[in-house]
């Protein structure tokens, strides 16, 4: 055994906060410390680190590494590695949690690479048990759930969205600045644009309620339905495969093996006939309410609750009546 | 501007993807295809060959049966193919593919490495970034839009919320995303010419690869188990007599969920 203590949470910035995934790896983090021995550390990075220290100490974070430069002010995987490579350094942990995004995956990869050590991807558990970590993987689309080890120290992980749980559990942490030697093959990527389209737009990994529309809700026009139950909701809006092909939605929407994952509180799914694609990207929604015109789609097989019909006057009707509900409250 | 374009054969999206228990590796009996995502990688080498010259290479890990997947990238215009081939790769993790292909480039002419964004039966989405890192070269992942002019390319990486656009010199590694392109179909001709292009058939040996690092044996993660996961029942289905909505809000509140 190596004698690398405590857990590294690789904080990601989101919009000027903490992503809930890293709040989750925190919350994760602090649990595993008992078995584990701590300190549960988090490493933030980016230009100006300060306003997110606060949110990470609320969640338990008992040191905090800041790496504040200007290159950390927007994401780039060489840079980011080396900070990140920087904290592991500094706190020499046994366990380091990534976000389970294009940027945690990059983050997590680089720095494996770097200490020759193995990644742990997409994982949903993590477990401790006479020193040893073992995590849960669900694969395939989730048709497989495996139990895997990493057999070199540092274990590196990347944390799915939505799945560990957050609770606060306030904490002062002691603040530590890293200086970080930026790698100058990295430094090449040089960012020249930063273009937001949507910022209002929820993001589909960390929703607690996602409403999708599948190949059954017709045109691209009539997407507004799924768009206004959505809103009704506070939910992000997926869809399925054949609705992004088709050019209905924006490839970023797509739910499935060839999109996104997602596991939130509700999934309803309009017009989707649940094929095998589809449902690798929401089967571990917590529930789901399916709404689809064919009795035997194969949807039905599995939502927890089904209606027969047409969403064209489900989803309005549906739709009026949460906001309804909402105004009333 | 010559392009490596890393290609793996992947278990068919419509196939039903299982564990050999003996073993815990993915049972690869079943329909085999070109990775979905790489069919972009691919396409977009293609189009900035078409505008710059220059030669695209298909460079694939896997079993000799994986020349089907390699095929298909000669079909849609790559002009050859390196395929690493050795039965003691098999089992690699992360770690292993991302040393095994880093060797080979190694051995190559590129100014451009481009991959898919991941595979879609491992889906690590983490070997672009651990070549790039043990090439010494940028790493510019996840795009959307690539543009080159002469040495210099302008990139789009997409965000959730837009995008940010780097620039970057060559040479780097690239992963594209669904969606930067429209995969082409191959022609017939290009299935034909696809037989008659250069499949470079390599072994550990020949690439003088270490053996510690490769396969099950080399590989840092390990599986330990696998099981089917408890499988989702079928809930409550109702008839729409127009009191659906009604009802799914009725359900919704019951679970506290609205």
């Amino acid at each position: 055994m190596s004698d690398k203590k405590g857990i590294l949470v690789v904080g990601e910035p989101k919009n000027g906060r903490l992503a809930n995934v890293t709040l989750e790896s925190i919350t994760k983090a602090r649990a595993l410390a008992g078995v584990l021995g701590g300190p549960v550390s988090v490493v933030l990075m980016g230009a100006d680190t300060k306003p997110l220290v606060a949110a990470a100490g609320k969640y338990g974070a008992e040191r905090v590494y800041t790496a504040d430069s200007p290159e950390l002010a927007t994401f780039r995987p060489g840079p980011f590695v080396d900070a990140a490579m920087a904290a592991i350094k500094a706190a020499d942990p046994a366990l380091v949690l990534c976000s389970g995004s294009p940027d945690g995956r990059d983050v997590a990869a680089g720095c494996a690479a770097r200490l020759g050590v193995g990644v742990l991807v997409d994982v949903t558990g993590i477990e401790v048990a006479g020193g040893k970590i073992t995590v849960t993987h669900p694969c395939f689309g989730g048709s497989t759930i495996v139990e895997k080890e990493a057999v070199a120290s540092p274990v590196i992980a990347t944390v799915r969205s939505n799945v560990l749980g957050r609770e606060e559990a306030a904490q002062d942490p002691e603040v530590v600045p890293l200086s970080v030697d930026f790698t100058p093959a990295g430094l090449l990527a040089k960012i020249v644009d930063v273009v937001s389209e949507s910022a209002a737009a929820i993001s589909l990994e960390e929703a607690a309620i996602v409403v999708a529309g599948g190949r059954g809700v017709g045109s691209a026009e009539n997407f507004k339905l799924i768009q206004e139950l959505a809103d009704a909701l506070g939910a992000a809006v997926g869809a399925s495969r054949a609705v992004v092909d088709a050019g209905w939605q924006h490839h970023q929407a797509q739910v499935g093996q060839t999109g996104k994952t997602v596991s939130p509180q509700l999934y309803v799914a309009c017009g989707i006939s649940g094929a095998i694609q589809h449902r690798a990207g929401m089967q571990s929604s917590k529930c789901i309410v399916a709404i689809n015109r064919d009795p035997d789609a194969p949807i039905f097989s599995f939502a927890d609750y089904g209606v027969v019909g047409d969403l064209n006057t489900i989803v309005p009707t549906l739709t009026e009546e949460i906001r309804k509900r909402k105004a009333a409250s | 501007m010559n392009i490596a374009v890393c290609v793996k054969q992947v278990v068919d999206t419509e196939a039903v993807l299982k564990l050999d228990p003996s073993s815990w590796r993915l049972d690869r009996s079943v329909n085999c295809i070109l990775n979905p995502y790489d069919e972009y990688a691919v396409e977009e080498a293609l189009r900035i060959k078409e505008a710059h010259g220059g030669e695209v290479t298909a460079v694939c890990m896997g079993p000799e049966t994986a020349t089907d997947a390699v095929r298909k990238a000669l079909a849609m215009g790559a002009d050859k193919a390196v395929l690493v081939s050795d039965a003691a790769l098999a089992g690699s993790d992360v770690h292993g593919t991302a040393y095994v292909l880093a060797e080979a480039l190694k051995t190559m002419q590129w100014d451009l490495v481009v991959f898919g964004v991941r595979s879609t039966d491992g889906e690590t989405g983490c070997v672009p970034a651990a070549v790039a890192e043990r090439l010494g070269v940028p790493l510019l992942s996840a795009l959307g839009k690539v543009v080159v002019e002469g040495a210099k390319l302008t990139v789009d990486r997409e965000t959730e919320t837009g995008y940010v656009r780097y620039e970057c010199p060559t040479p780097a590694v690239l992963s594209v995303i669904k969606g930067i392109n429209e995969p082409r179909f191959p022609s017939m001709k290009g299935i034909m010419t696809a037989k008659t292009k250069p499949i470079d058939t390599k072994d550990a040996a020949a690439l003088s690869l270490d053996t510690s690092r490769l396969g099950s044996s080399g590989a840092k993660t390990r599986v330990l188990s696998g099981r089917s996961p408890e499988p989702r029942k079928a809930g409550e289905k109702i008839e729409d007599d127009g009191t659906g909505a009604a009802k799914i809000v009725e359900y919704l509140t019951g679970k506290k969920l609205v």
